[in-house]
């Protein structure tokens, strides 16, 4: 019995999870009684965390005391947040962005300030609101869900109502015939100003700039460390799997219900515009998140700091997922000045778990992770993250060559295991239909794999690239020269250019 | 360049294999389908008892499926997937539920207790019945409660004998309004104020617990506070006007005698109240519910 005990020990060890070897996985206690689903994390100056919760609530963690105060309560769905210089914190909620004041200096806010609520709302439950991200010159950028036909309008909503669509006003209003009616309203639709926007905001509110469209629900907006606004979306119609977008002002980013409020829109209705049309008009992703193998539901990108991972990490843009047990580490690469990215999973398989809503770095470098799963699947609370300190083989870099890539990692690679290497690549369709399967999925023959003198840098030359593909590299068989296993063992390289 | 190209094509090399149903049960069903409990979707252990020795069925409600019950969205079609990876994902289905029983759904709202919900006063924005979209819900005390308009800037109504319970909307991601607890005794059909049509709103402050809203009609600023009566049911209503009138006020309420409506300043005619232009930038009105 005892000898059966230490084999079932020692196969636990065997098999466990090599993120384990470096990073520490924990949960921080809870605040009392609340509903712990994380929809907006951020650190504060002091190094305390500011978490808001699912219904509204806006707690502050202090990691010395292990204990939570509360800062402001009553908001609705907030989906992001940004701690300014004074202390006040903006957040996104359904309705506003809204500024968070405590003006007399006993630890919570009793300013609750309408910064921007120049938009619609129909009502409809999809029709969540995300952001602020601040570029350099302090303008706020914010980014509105569109709504979801498994339920109409409401019958007050807020801003006005456009008529392009199939089915009228009182035919989108609850009470009429939506079970009839809700096929032709588009799978999601965007009746009232600005859903499926980014919005630009002058750093006071008072000026807005409708800034691109196209988003469907974009769980996830933020700058890079080289100041691209990145935004996430979700999978579904439109979506062939979740996308990752560098936003640039007047693009158009795929999703068609926005843009019957598109200036000087020529009135069609989207649905029935040409795909073909579509497809010239929108902006290619930037990497595109694989469902059920990456990513289902990615959510925030945040800037990886110094000392939270290894230094060739630092500045990178780490992003959270919802419904795979697991972060994406996000690879940048530019072919003629064209932005892709290879993504790149981050404790996958490790005790992490599901629900990865917001990410924040604490001051002593560990991250926080608070999860959500609001009706889908995911978890609650808040999970602490922390690297050990010491270096592990990981991917660091990939850059798209005429011929293939080159990978670059941290250590020296066993040449032994490089025949091991698989390369995939597929497309996906655009089109309404919810999601895609794979397109014309091919394995590519690696022609030679060669590695670098000092053995970290690996060039796969597999006779080209295929523009417009999704490439795997599945280096699920690597070893380092020391024998150690690739933590981050994928990744998915978008080729929106292939160099010549 | 023409050699390159063909090395290319012969790099690729096109990939045929059995549908392997964990994977397309990940990549296509898992966000909403977990295995012993209700998430979005039903369970596995669930559509098990529906479906098991029944592939067909199984097949043929994944590709046009509609909607069965109260209160759960509709699974989208999944034609994409093709007959023959559904039926791979029912194997794996049936295979991973086999002996599995699903939990019990909990009733009820598991943070009812929580402290700051059934703290009064409270204030907590959420879709209300019969408002606009951008509704806060006010508990004063135990007693009385309102609806504010954040999107049109005017009280809705106020009602008695509890708060909301927040739950179907909480629960359902927004789904579902707000129910009210108790009966609503006061409703407005408009801002008392003339000319509120275009009010702009910018927020509140907390003072106590109590709201103070602030809006604008057109040059003016307002600001509209609520506390509850010392006594009894109802609601005193505090308000400033930025720059004071020059003309005198006239404010008009409902004439339904719901409510019995005092003002510490001006005079009030059946359900208009005149205040003048030097009394008008600051009042107090007191409504009194049955």
């Amino acid at each position: 019995m005892k000898s059966a005990i230490l084999l079932l020990a020692l196969f636990a060890t065997a098999h466990a999870s090599p993120w384990a070897d470096h990073f520490t996985f924990e949960k921080i206690p809870n605040p009392p009684g609340i509903d712990p689903q994380v929809g907006a994390m951020e650190t504060m100056k002091d190094g305390r965390i500011a978490v808001a919760f699912h219904r509204g609530e806006v707690m502050i963690f202090d990691q010395a005391s292990g204990s939570w105060s509360l800062f402001a309560s009553g908001l609705q769905e907030p989906l992001g947040m940004l701690v300014e210089k004074d202390g006040s914190i903006l957040v996104m909620q359904r309705a506003e962005l809204t500024r968070l004041k405590d003006t007399d200096g006993d630890g919570s806010a009793d300013e609750y300030q309408t910064v921007f609520d120049d938009f619609g709302m129909s009502g409809n439950y999809h029709e969540f609101a995300y952001g602020p991200a601040k570029d350099a010159e302090g303008n706020l950028f914010i980014v509105l869900g569109i709504a979801s036909n498994g339920a109409p309008m409401a019958a007050e909503i807020r801003g006005g109502f456009s008529e392009i669509g199939l089915v009228d006003r009182a035919g989108m209003t609850v009470g009429g015939e939506w079970g009839k009616l809700k096929n032709k309203a588009g799978r999601m639709y965007a009746r009232v100003p600005w859903r499926g926007w980014v919005l630009k905001i002058s750093p006071d509110g008072s000026k807005m700039e409708p800034y691109a469209s196209g988003f469907r629900s974009p769980n996830g907006i933020g700058f890079d460390a080289a100041g691209r606004l990145l935004i996430t979306d979700n999978q579904g119609d439109w979506r062939p799997t979740s996308p990752l977008y560098d936003v640039k002002r007047g693009g158009f980013y795929g999703h068609p219900a926005s843009l019957v409020w598109k200036k000087d829109w020529d009135g069609r209705m989207p649905l029935q515009v040409p795909v073909e049309e579509l497809d010239a008009m929108q902006h290619p992703a930037a990497g595109f998140f694989p469902q059920g193998e990456l990513a289902n539901s990615p959510t925030w990108p945040v800037v990886i700091p110094k000392g939270a991972l290894p230094e060739a990490m630092a500045g990178q843009t780490l992003i959270g997922e919802m419904n795979q047990p697991t972060l994406v580490r996000v690879l940048n690469d530019e072919v003629d000045g064209v932005f892709q990215t290879a993504l790149v999973p981050m404790f996958f398989g490790s005790p992490l778990g599901l629900g990865n809503n917001r990410i924040a770095f604490g001051k002593d470098g560990s991250m926080y992770v608070g999860k959500t799963a609001l009706s889908w699947a995911g978890d609650k609370g808040i999970a602490r993250v922390k690297w050990d300190g010491k270096p592990f083989f990981s991917l660091d870099a990939m850059k798209a060559l005429p011929g293939g890539f080159a990978l670059k990692f941290s250590e020296p690679v066993d040449p032994a295991t490089l025949a091991k290497i698989v390369v995939r690549s597929h497309t996906y369709k655009y089109h309404a239909a919810y999601g895609s399967p794979k397109v014309d999925e091919q394995e590519m023959q690696v022609k030679a794999a060669k590695l670098s003198a000092d053995g970290k840098t690996l060039t796969l030359d597999l006779g080209g690239l295929r523009q417009g593909y999704l490439h795997l590299v599945d280096m699920t068989a690597l070893k380092s020269a020391a024998g150690g296993p690739l933590l981050g063992d994928k990744a998915w390289y978008q080729v929106v250019k292939a160099p010549k | 360049m023409k050699h390159i190209i063909i090395l290319s094509a012969a790099a690729l090399m096109p990939l045929s294999a059995a549908p392997d149903g964990e994977q397309l049960f990940t990549t296509n069903c898992s966000a909403c389908h977990m295995l012993d409990q209700m998430v979005v979707g039903p369970s596995l252990a669930e559509i098990r008892t529906l479906y098991n020795g029944k592939p067909d069925e199984f097949v043929k409600w994944c590709v046009a499926p509609v909607k069965k019950r109260e209160n759960v969205i509709e699974m989208p079609a999944m034609v994409h997937v093709g007959e023959e990876g559904l039926r791979a994902v029912y194997t794996h289905i049936m295979k991973v539920s086999e002996g599995v029983k699903a939990q019990e759904q909990k009733k009820g709202d598991p943070y009812a207790a929580s402290p700051i919900h059934t703290a009064r006063p409270c204030v907590q924005r959420i879709f209300m019945p019969n408002a606009g979209p951008a509704a806060i819900a006010v508990a004063l005390d135990y007693g009385t409660s309102l609806c504010w308009d954040a999107g049109s800037c005017r009280l809705r109504y106020a009602w008695t004998g509890g708060f909301i319970d927040g739950f179907p909307y909480w629960q359902g991601n927004g789904s579902s309004v707000a129910k009210l607890v108790g009966t609503v005794s006061y409703v407005e059909g408009k801002s008392p104020f003339a000319g509120a049509e275009e009010a702009k709103f910018h927020g509140y402050s907390v003072k106590g617990g109590l709201p103070v809203f602030r809006y604008s009609i057109g040059a003016t600023m307002v600001t509209e506070g609520y506390s509850p009566v010392a006594s009894g049911k109802g609601f005193v209503r505090s308000f400033t006007l930025t720059p004071a009138p020059k003309a005198d006020l006239v404010l008009e309420f409902p004439s339904d005698g719901k409510a019995t409506i005092a003002s510490d300043k001006g005079r009030m005619v059946g359900s208009k109240l005149t205040i003048p232009a030097a009394d008008a930038s600051k009042f107090t009105i007191t409504f009194s519910l049955k």
